[in-house]
């Protein structure tokens, strides 16, 4: 650090190590956003991501614990709803009028994405869908997930009714004029699968194919990339992922 | 959270070691599980971890109790997806509650640019048996080979990990162009990522 740093440093000059940088934290902004595209989009990256997540994991031995106070008895108050308050006081949470318990499970982003991702095994190649074994949906749990936008904005609440196979979001105001919000499934270990398009205006509602709601599972990622309208023509996010959360069992 | 008298004999300390980690487990397959005693008893072995991991990346006692009560919520809900197969349960719990304090201090209009005074520091050492849950063959490579790097490259790749940082706030802290930073964390990446898969 005591040598003058060279003022040009350019990128072109460097090894490419964005699934590591990732995997750290250190991207923020268009180049973040950039990186959880790639995850969503590339396995190979993925799996780079998750390998030196694995890697860095080592570190935690050495974070030093610092005594904790004692909030087990405010955090069981919170299983039931009834710290929705204290939830609410951390500023990342926009605590979602119509369901305010959903808020406590939301999660940002890459952070929750890379949760799971770190969770689950990504070289298990996405499942072939199955014509002879149906999933049986009609009595599945619902499922909520807390999707988070990259940049600023308020999470969106998605809610998975699976008696119904139908998905509503709250209002997302993600896309511009001249692009499509898109919503994508990731299911854990797999490649994306467009869900649906959002409504420019107020929430969505969509009734999901059969195949799609076997996607629908605690663990699985959405996401929203923005399209061009109408959305992307090839079958996977095109544009930036621009919000991502994990789907929660209720 | 392990509790072993520095003058035990190695294997006995192992031993130790070897029970909490059995002992967490149980705790965490138990949670999924919704048992409200096992909850109890992982919050008990894990907080101090948890916390101090919130502690440093918030750099504020008051967000890393919160983000610690958030962490907690996130911990109950999603025990029931540990694999014990995929990760050790103290990687799997601080890597909910790091990225968790990372979202809380994302989401932050005022950022701090220097690290935070009075946190206890952080060694820069290979972790003895004793204090550790995750001692393993690869955390000796991992240690390994981050020595093998230029002290910069290593310094700014472990205040990224420690501190949640972006690459502006580090190349801030260390008052080098933002090229510059890129240039010693991806090489030190570079580097790093051939000592490992060597």
């Amino acid at each position: 650090m005591s040598d003058v740093p060279p003022s040009d440093v350019h990128d072109d000059d460097l090894p490419d190590m964005t699934a590591g940088e990732f995997a750290l934290g250190l991207l923020d902004g268009d180049a973040g956003a950039a990186a959880t595209r790639r995850v969503l989009a590339e396995p190979a990256f993925a799996r780079s991501v998750e390998a030196w997540r694995l890697h860095f994991a080592q570190l935690f031995a050495q974070w030093p614990e610092m005594p904790a106070p004692d909030l087990f008895a405010r955090i069981e108050r919170s299983l039931h709803g009834s710290g929705a308050a204290t939830v609410a006081t951390l500023p990342v949470r926009t605590p979602s009028k119509l369901w305010p318990g959903i808020a406590a499970l939301s999660s940002l982003a890459a952070a929750a994405l890379l949760v799971v991702l770190f969770t689950r095994p990504l070289a298990v190649p996405p499942r072939p869908q199955a014509p002879a074994t149906p999933r049986v949906v009609e009595t599945g749990p619902t499922l909520v997930a807390s999707i988070t936008p990259t940049a600023k904005g308020a999470p969106v609440t998605v809610v998975y009714n699976a008696g119904a196979g139908s998905l509503r979001l709250t209002e997302a105001s993600l896309a511009d004029a001249k692009r499509t919000a898109e919503l994508w499934v990731i299911p854990a270990g797999g490649t994306p699968h467009s869900l649906g398009l959002l409504a420019a205006h107020g929430g969505t509602a969509l009734t999901l194919t059969a195949e799609n709601r076997a996607r629908i599972t605690a663990g699985a990622t959405l996401a929203v990339s923005l399209e061009p309208i109408g959305g992307s023509t090839t079958g996977l996010p095109t544009g930036p992922v621009v919000a991502t959360g994990a789907l929660s069992r209720v | 959270m392990i509790d072993s008298a520095p003058r035990h004999p190695a294997s006995a300390v192992a031993e130790t070691a070897d029970a909490a980690r059995v002992r967490l487990v149980e705790a965490l397959i138990r949670t999924g599980e919704e048992d409200r005693a096992a909850f109890r008893d992982l919050y008990s072995l894990t907080s101090a971890k948890l916390f101090g991991i919130c502690y440093r990346i918030c750099g504020e006692r008051q967000a890393a109790e919160d983000v610690l009560h958030d962490v907690y919520l996130t911990i109950w809900k999603r025990a029931g997806a540990y694999e014990p197969a995929r990760a050790s349960p103290i990687t799997w719990l601080a890597t909910i509650a790091r990225n968790r304090a990372i979202d809380w201090q994302r989401a932050q209009t005022v950022r701090r640019s220097t690290p935070i005074e009075d946190a206890p520091p952080i060694l820069d050492t290979a972790p003895l048996v004793s204090e550790t849950m995750l001692e393993d063959e690869a955390s000796h490579q991992l240690h390994a080979c981050l020595d093998s790097l230029e002290e910069r490259q290593r310094a700014a790749i472990r205040t990224a990990f420690f501190d949640g940082v972006t690459y502006a706030e580090l190349a801030e802290r260390e008052a080098v162009p933002l090229g510059t930073m890129k240039s010693w964390v991806r090489r030190g990446l570079a580097r790093l990522k051939a000592c490992l898969e060597g």
